[in-house]
């Protein structure tokens, strides 16, 4: 008897923390509640930033040993800055690639004369992604220097993502690996090919894109945001590489995997683009 | 549990929060990392039983989608699934009280949380996060799970006692709470 009223009582215990938990989920995705509940995370982040800030510091070759034990020390800080000075030229090369072989047109339609002359703003890495299942990383840059939500995110190499949430001194940054991301992109030489979308597919995975077998660009090619998608992206950043393209059977379609062209889990320095898509 | 034990755990949730968004994030292998609060719910389960267990991990889950970017709420449902079920363990046939068992139950829970935590994140909309990288996340935070099973079981364990001193006058049995 006093088994069976200890297991009822454990039921009615589990399904009143359900209902709540529910409740609580299903608020989050109400307008007001969401708003209020986007502002308490942000204030814990910007609570928490000084501790993650100071500790990512202290651990950062700990985490180098964990995350590849054959990077370390002085080699691997030459390497980066070599990497990053190759990075800023390859960037530069690929802008210039971009503006000569993209005609008047498109860059008269995605307004890339005014992408260039965006402001940025500097921001620390100061966290990896926080959730095992989105990729996002955490900057300390917030709504007190001019970031705010959906702001696109560059390094040297080319597009890291675009800005999710903001708080007062930190941001999360969804990477462009994210399942959720989403890009219109174009390639460097299919001139007038169109825009294709290229879908994130997970941390270290190449970007999946679909495009029309007429304009199939060549392994190698940069991939550049199109700036037509809704005007997600300014047009021209740079945002991976082909490394294999396959023609379906039918030869109707063909999906390209492109590896972006930022290390996106060595990154420690990022720049915040002060554009927001256009309503 | 009594005022006591919750500041106890107010305190274990807070230093949890801080040692997984400045440590345990950068410690990332196959692009996943440990994950010491599903951790603390399945050591809440094995050692505070199925209430306990459902209670501290709706906490627990509040607190950690504090710093998460999936939708608030979706850890909390997680977690109250994760401690019940880590909680009727101990109801199982044999020696489950034991610290090695506590301690397995543990380790179990937090891998299979995190594919529930998959799950149920595919069910509410996440698109994805039921894909390959959920066994990779499974990996790393069993790997980390066996690691830090036993300061999270230690630390519940303390949470607890603070409840049962009030009630007996003395401390918890080792091993876990004397109610379930």
């Amino acid at each position: 008897m006093a088994s069976a009223t200890r297991r009822t009582s454990q039921r009615v215990s589990l399904l009143v923390l359900v209902l709540a938990s529910i409740t609580i989920l299903t608020l989050d995705y109400h307008g007001e509640v969401s708003r209020g509940i986007t502002r308490v995370r942000n204030g814990v982040r910007d609570a928490l930033a000084p501790a993650q800030r100071g500790i990512a510091a202290a651990l950062h070759p700990v985490g180098d040993v964990f995350a590849g034990a054959f990077h370390y020390g002085a080699l691997q800080t030459e390497n980066q800055r070599l990497q990053s000075q190759l990075g800023a030229t390859q960037a530069k090369l690929a802008e210039n690639d971009f503006a000569a072989r993209q005609a008047a047109q498109v860059l008269a339609i995605a307004h890339l004369s005014f992408v260039q002359n965006i402001k940025t703003t500097p921001a620390e890495v100061i966290s990896a992604p926080t959730s095992n299942f989105q990729y996002t990383m955490e900057i300390a840059s917030g709504t007190g220097a001019g970031v705010g939500p959906r702001m696109p995110v560059v390094a040297a190499r080319g597009l890291v993502g675009t800005v999710l949430d903001a708080g007062g001194q930190t941001s999360t940054v969804r990477l462009i690996t994210d399942k959720s991301s989403s890009i219109g992109v174009t390639f460097g030489t299919s001139v007038g090919g169109g825009s294709a979308i290229a879908d994130g597919q997970g941390l270290g995975e190449p970007l999946s894109i679909d495009e029309l077998a007429g304009s199939a660009p060549q392994v190698g090619e940069t991939v550049f945001t199109s700036g037509t998608d809704g005007g997600a992206y300014p047009a021209g950043l740079p945002v991976a590489r082909v490394t294999s393209v396959h023609v379906s059977a039918g030869g109707l379609s063909v999906n390209v995997a492109a590896k972006p062209l930022v290390d996106l889990e060595a990154l420690q320095y990022v720049s915040v683009c002060e554009w927001l898509p256009q309503p | 549990m009594n005022a006591l034990s919750w500041g106890r755990f107010a305190l274990v949730a807070l230093v949890a929060l801080v040692v997984q968004v400045a440590i345990l994030d950068q410690i990332e292998l196959i692009g996943a990392h440990p994950d010491v609060m599903i951790v603390l719910v399945g050591a809440a389960g094995a050692i505070g039983g199925p209430v306990r267990g459902a209670m501290l991990g709706f906490v627990l889950g509040l607190v950690a989608d504090l710093v998460l970017p999936t939708p608030y709420g979706l850890s909390s449902l997680t977690f109250v699934l994760v401690g019940f079920a880590a909680g009727l363990v101990r109801s199982l046939p044999g020696d489950r009280d034991g610290r090695s068992a506590q301690a397995v139950t543990t380790v179990a829970a937090a891998a299979l949380g995190t594919m529930l935590y998959a799950a149920i994140g595919e069910l509410v909309g996440q698109s994805g996060m039921l894909s390959r990288e959920a066994v990779f996340a499974m990996l790393i935070v069993t790997l980390g799970a066996i690691v830090i099973a036993v300061p999270a079981d230690a630390a519940i364990r303390w949470v607890l006692s603070g409840a049962d001193r009030a009630v007996s006058g003395h401390s918890m049995p080792a091993g876990g709470s004397a109610t379930r």
